[in-house]
């Protein structure tokens, strides 16, 4: 499979050189554009999230995978500031994230989705996708009393939008309210309209649950797009099947921590990682069982 | 009972300052709360400052008339930072509690003995409306008009400024609302996280929302101080607020017809279950089946009560008023 | 914001037949509304329009700012024109009712002379005071006067302290009580109850009914009166709140259906009782004792000891008993704590009972410390906000301790704040706290994405 597909020349940099990165976990790439350095979120007693290291390398499509409640959620809302770690710092294409708001985050480029859709349902479709759009002049008040002032740039950010949405085959629903619509097309809506905002990085929270198979080959067709474009994709996700068939690297964690990194298939075959998601290791830290 | 008597009220009712004055602050609280999804609860506080902006500078300053409206917006944007800025970061009920201790604040304040000579105390503020009065071609004497729309020189004036008002804000609102600001507020009021994930400053267009739904607010003050030609700390008590929240919802939120049929409808429907309870009342006291006894002096808390079922029972049964559609309230995530 | 209690949202569709059940709930709801309070239609207000003229000495005494009434003082009524309307002499609460004969601009003038000798008004207070239209906002338009120096007679500054603490304590115990339900209620069902305060008006104005209209001596009715404010609870929940949580109806929806709620009662019990303040029979006339440098009446003393206790039991209660753990449980995750097997529609029931109980308790000591009025308990929600905001929205702990703050510091600050914005500090309090701490002391953050 993997011989007939051509990658676009960004696309294929990332892939050599992930290459020859070395499958321990926190491992250092070549050119990252997302850079982790000791997160750490406690819940109560819970620690939710505890990353020691963890780059993401430009212009792939990299997987974060890890059994329920691993963390996965909770570490992309403290990577886009929507919500505050305990420790850590991290780095978006250099820039530190520390201190940024959410919204800021995705002014600079890093867009994220959320595992519990959040479609705007007394929106149109359309309206949906119009949102996304950054630096609409007619999102200033005194813009939006005076139509001639957005019309020009409303029309180019609606012929984007309908593009996007030919793309991911929501073109017909283009007018319906987004509470019409079902379960997996409102995923497409909410990747779609992410992209509207034309992001460097796109953080994906489950992008396929509950999307048919016959549009999941399809998804993954634009999620390789999206990196042969240029884009770097980081994405959480249950179904192993796509995880091989679209990831250049596989980040996994368990239990908030960063057990395991490679690519697809030195994760296969990682023994820790069969124990995360079998559970066999009967109350001891993945960890420290590794480590022995 | 005197049905025809009733029946002019009611008809005036529909069109009077007092639509009017309810129209201009509904339409500033469907800002907020129809289409950004703020529970503003001192929008009365709002309308006190337009009131007591311009009350104020004629009164104690001197000056006209036109610096009383941009002292008004001073207070509005004071007000709306003042309670936003805790707030807007926060859950609804927040804002709700905020706005509506800082209304109740406000209205204490102005009504202080402590600042009686700012103020005016209980007693507020008086004779103020000349200028505005002078700018009136109508002779203030004179009736004009025929029942039940008769109005004297000066009500008139006031009308057709505070209409006015109503329609030029109507239309902006309506032009924001569909341009991409009000695409953006209304994107909040169903999940600002989703916005705040697309680069928005969700907390400033909230604050955008909550102050220009205030300066609205303050113009329905300041009609109704000039209609009534003073000013009165207790005309803007918390409940002010909600009989506007009630009409609002009657009409529709969401929507700028609600924000303008509504008010007018609930004062319809108000003077109409006042003239008729008084009427019922005049001589002996009524008796409701034998469930209650209405006398003449109850007649009051009794329009209030049903103002109160009237907006239990709207939010139940038909929240989205006259005007909204059953459909996109039947969405998810109401 | 639905989705956490939505494990109750079981069917929206919204058939013909729920939407009847829900009219008829709100129909007999109403009807035992008038009907519980019939008894009291003969105090209903007492003339068409009137203009309620009180005469209060504010004397500092000792740093309490007791107000006194003052007796025999001449007040006279006339219209703009000079024509008297009508007058009249303070009655031994320092209030004297002027019928008028319409919502008018009137005059009202007091008569310095008929001031018991020793006591002047406060500086600034006119002796004339105009009373237009549009200020009858009900039927009945209140003028107060206030005699007193307002100096402090010589009490020393520690001395005052010590005495606003005392009455702090009084009042930060009251509020606690009062708001524990509103909190509960809160982490429960997420309803941010805004009827609340009528919960408390309801146990003052029953305990007027029972003490002063039925001359039922107060300790026994009081029990029963907390437990009508029980059952008013479990009706409120029963008729209103639990249909719209079982029709899905938002958080937001059922805010604004408690405010309706709030209008419609406040409004039943003006309607009931008029506008005027009373005070309770038992235990009215109070001598103060002086300990040290404080001064308390026996009345407050006990009502504070019994407050106290009453709390410290609340508070077991949540802490040992099995029900007061699944209350904390659902309070802390509702979808959870109704998967783990812990009947949530039966705690909520607990909850509103327990909260209306205390609510109406709450009332009755109100009503002993000041008088009982139809707007009492609205006057208080917003300290019972401000106590369960610092405490922390939905902790049951932190209403307590949150209420109990809020009371102690607008005592105190009134040390430096005028008596007539007194409850100024406390959304200086509120504001503080939600830009410092939006949790409260003891509430927890929550989950977003
Ligand atoms: N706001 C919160 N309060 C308390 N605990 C939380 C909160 N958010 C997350 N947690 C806990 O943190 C842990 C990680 O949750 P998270 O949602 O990140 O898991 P996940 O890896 O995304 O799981 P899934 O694959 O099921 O989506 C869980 O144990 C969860 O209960
Ligand atoms: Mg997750």
């Amino acid at each position: 499979m993997d011989a007939e597909r051509t990658y676009s020349e960004l696309a294929q940099r990332a892939r050599t050189a992930l290459a020859s990165v070395n499958a321990s976990p926190g491992v250092a790439k070549p050119d990252p554009i997302l850079l982790a350095e000791n997160v750490r979120r406690n819940f109560g007693g819970v620690t939710a999230v505890d990353v020691q290291h963890l780059e993401v390398q430009r212009g792939s499509i990299t997987a974060l995978i890890g059994p329920n409640g691993a963390g996965k959620t909770t570490l992309f809302n403290l990577l886009t500031g929507f919500d505050t770690p305990d420790t850590g710092e991290w780095m978006f294409d250099s820039k530190n994230l520390k201190k940024v708001v959410a919204h800021k985050t995705a002014s600079l480029g890093m867009v994220r989705t959320f595992q519990l859709t959040k479609s705007l349902t007394k929106l149109s479709v359309i309206e949906n996708m119009k949102l996304g759009a950054t630096h609409q002049m007619g999102e200033k008040w005194w813009n939006g009393l005076l139509p001639f002032r957005y019309r020009k740039q409303e029309a180019i950010i609606e012929r984007r939008a309908d593009e996007l949405l030919k793309r991911f085959k929501l073109d017909h629903m283009r007018d319906q309210y987004a509470g019409t619509l079902s379960g997996g097309q409102r995923k497409l809506l909410e990747m779609a309209r992410a992209l509207m905002t034309n992001p460097r990085l796109v953080m994906l929270d489950e992008p396929m649950a509950g999307v048919n198979p016959a549009l999941k080959q399809s998804l993954n067709e634009h999620i390789r797009g999206l990196r042969d474009d240029g884009m770097t994709v980081l994405f959480v996700e249950h179904d192993m099947d796509m995880v091989h068939d679209i990831s250049d690297w596989v980040v996994v964690m368990a239990e908030g921590r960063i057990i395991a990194e490679g690519t697809p298939e030195q994760i296969s075959s990682n023994p820790a990682v069969i124990e995360a998601y079998l559970g066999t290791h009967q109350g001891k830290s993945l960890l420290e069982e590794e480590n022995a | 009972m005197d049905i025809i008597k009733i029946i002019e009220n009611t008809i005036a009712a529909f069109f009077g300052i007092d639509a009017a004055y309810f129209a201009l602050a509904a339409i500033g609280l469907n800002i907020q709360f129809g289409y950004t999804g703020l529970l503003n609860f001192g929008q009365s506080a709002f309308m006190a400052c337009g009131a007591y902006g311009l009350g104020m500078t004629s009164q104690y300053f001197g000056v006209g008339m036109w610096w009383g409206i941009l002292i008004g917006l001073a207070l509005v944007v004071i007000l709306g930072l003042l309670v936003g800025i805790p707030t807007l970061r926060l859950r609804a009920d927040y804002l709700a509690i905020v706005t509506i201790a800082t209304a109740e604040i406000v209205r204490l304040v102005v009504r202080s003995v402590r600042f009686k000579q700012y103020f005016g105390g209980s007693d507020g503020i008086n004779s103020f409306s000349t200028s505005f009065r002078s700018l009136s071609p109508f002779d203030p004497g004179a009736q004009y008009g025929i029942r039940p729309f008769q109005y004297s020189g000066y009500s008139l004036w006031t009308m057709i400024i505070g209409w006015s008002l109503v329609v030029i804000f109507s239309f902006l609102v309506y032009m924001l609302m569909k341009s991409p600001w009000g695409r953006v507020v209304k994107a909040i009021r169903e999940d600002e996280d989703a916005v705040r994930s697309l680069g928005k400053n969700v907390y400033s267009y909230k604050m955008q929302s909550l102050i220009i739904g205030g300066v609205v607010g303050m113009f329905s003050g300041m009609i109704f101080a000039l209609d009534r030609g003073s000013v009165q700390p207790d005309n803007y008590s918390r409940d002010v607020t909600f009989y506007v929240l009630t009409a609002l919802v009657l009409g529709g939120v969401a929507k700028v017809r609600g924000s303008v049929i509504g008010p007018m409808m609930f004062w319809g429907l108000y003077v109409f279950s006042d003239n008729f309870l008084r009427e019922l009342t005049k001589d002996k006291p009524f008796n409701l089946f034998g469930i209650g006894i209405i006398q003449k002096a109850q007649v009051g808390p009794v329009n209030y009560m049903l103002i109160g079922l009237g907006l239990m029972l709207l939010m139940t049964f038909r929240p989205q008023g006259v005007f909204g559609s059953k459909e996109e309230m039947a969405l998810d995530g109401r | 914001m639905q989705a956490e209690f939505g494990d109750e949202v079981t069917d929206t569709n919204n058939s013909k037949s729920r939407v009847f059940a829900v009219g008829r709930a709100f129909a007999v709801l109403l009807a035992a509304m008038f009907m519980f309070s019939a008894p009291g239609n003969a105090q209903a207000a007492d003339s068409d329009n009137s203009i309620i003229v009180s005469v209060q000495n504010q004397a500092n005494n000792n740093g309490v700012s007791e107000k006194k009434p003052v007796v025999g003082v001449k007040i006279s009524v006339t219209n703009l024109a000079g024509v008297a309307v009508g007058e009249g002499v303070t009655d031994s609460v320092g209030s004297v009712t002027i019928p008028v004969p319409a919502k008018d601009d009137y005059v009202v003038t007091l008569d310095v002379a008929s001031l018991p000798s020793g006591v002047t008004l406060i500086e600034g207070t006119k002796t004339v005071v105009n009373i237009v239209k549009d200020a009858f906002t009900t039927n009945a338009k209140r003028v107060t006067f206030f005699a007193g120096t307002s100096g402090e007679s010589g009490a020393s500054l520690m001395d005052r302290i010590a005495q606003r603490l005392v009455d702090g304590v009084r009042l930060g115990l009251i509020i606690a009580i009062c708001s524990v339900g509103l909190s509960l209620i809160f982490g429960t069902t997420g309803l941010t109850n805004f009827a609340h305060g009528e919960m408390v008006t309801f146990g003052g104005l029953i305990a007027f009914w029972f003490n002063v209209l039925l001359g039922i001596p107060l300790l026994i009715a009081a029990p029963i009166v907390i437990a009508l404010g029980g059952v008013l609870g479990l009706a409120m929940n029963g008729v209103i709140f639990a249909k719209l949580r079982k029709r899905g109806i938002g958080l937001i929806s059922q805010l604004v259906v408690s405010v309706g709620l709030s209008i419609m009662l406040r409004n039943m019990y003006l309607y009931q009782f008029g506008g005027r303040t009373r005070p309770l029979d038992d235990y009215s006339l109070q001598v103060a004792k002086h300990l040290g440098p404080v001064s308390i009446t026996m009345r407050d003393l006990s009502t504070t000891i019994i407050s106290f206790i009453v709390l410290m039991g609340v508070a077991a209660y949540l802490q040992r008993s099995r029900t007061g753990k699944a209350i904390r449980a659902v309070s802390d995750n509702p979808s959870l704590a109704s998967s783990t097997g812990i009947d949530t529609q039966k705690i909520i029931r607990i909850v509103w009972f327990a909260g209306g109980a205390l609510a109406a308790m709450g009332g009755v000591f109100r009503g002993l410390d000041e008088q009982v009025g139809f707007e009492m308990g609205s006057g208080l929600i917003f300290l019972m906000f401000a106590g369960i905001t610092l405490g922390g929205l939905g902790s049951a702990y932190g209403a307590l301790v949150g209420g109990f703050l809020v009371g102690l510091l607008v005592e105190l600050a009134s040390l430096v704040v005028p008596a007539e914005l007194k409850n100024a500090p406390a959304l200086l309090i509120l504001i503080i706290v939600l830009v410092v701490r939006p949790q409260g002391i003891l509430g927890r953050k929550q989950r977003v994405g």
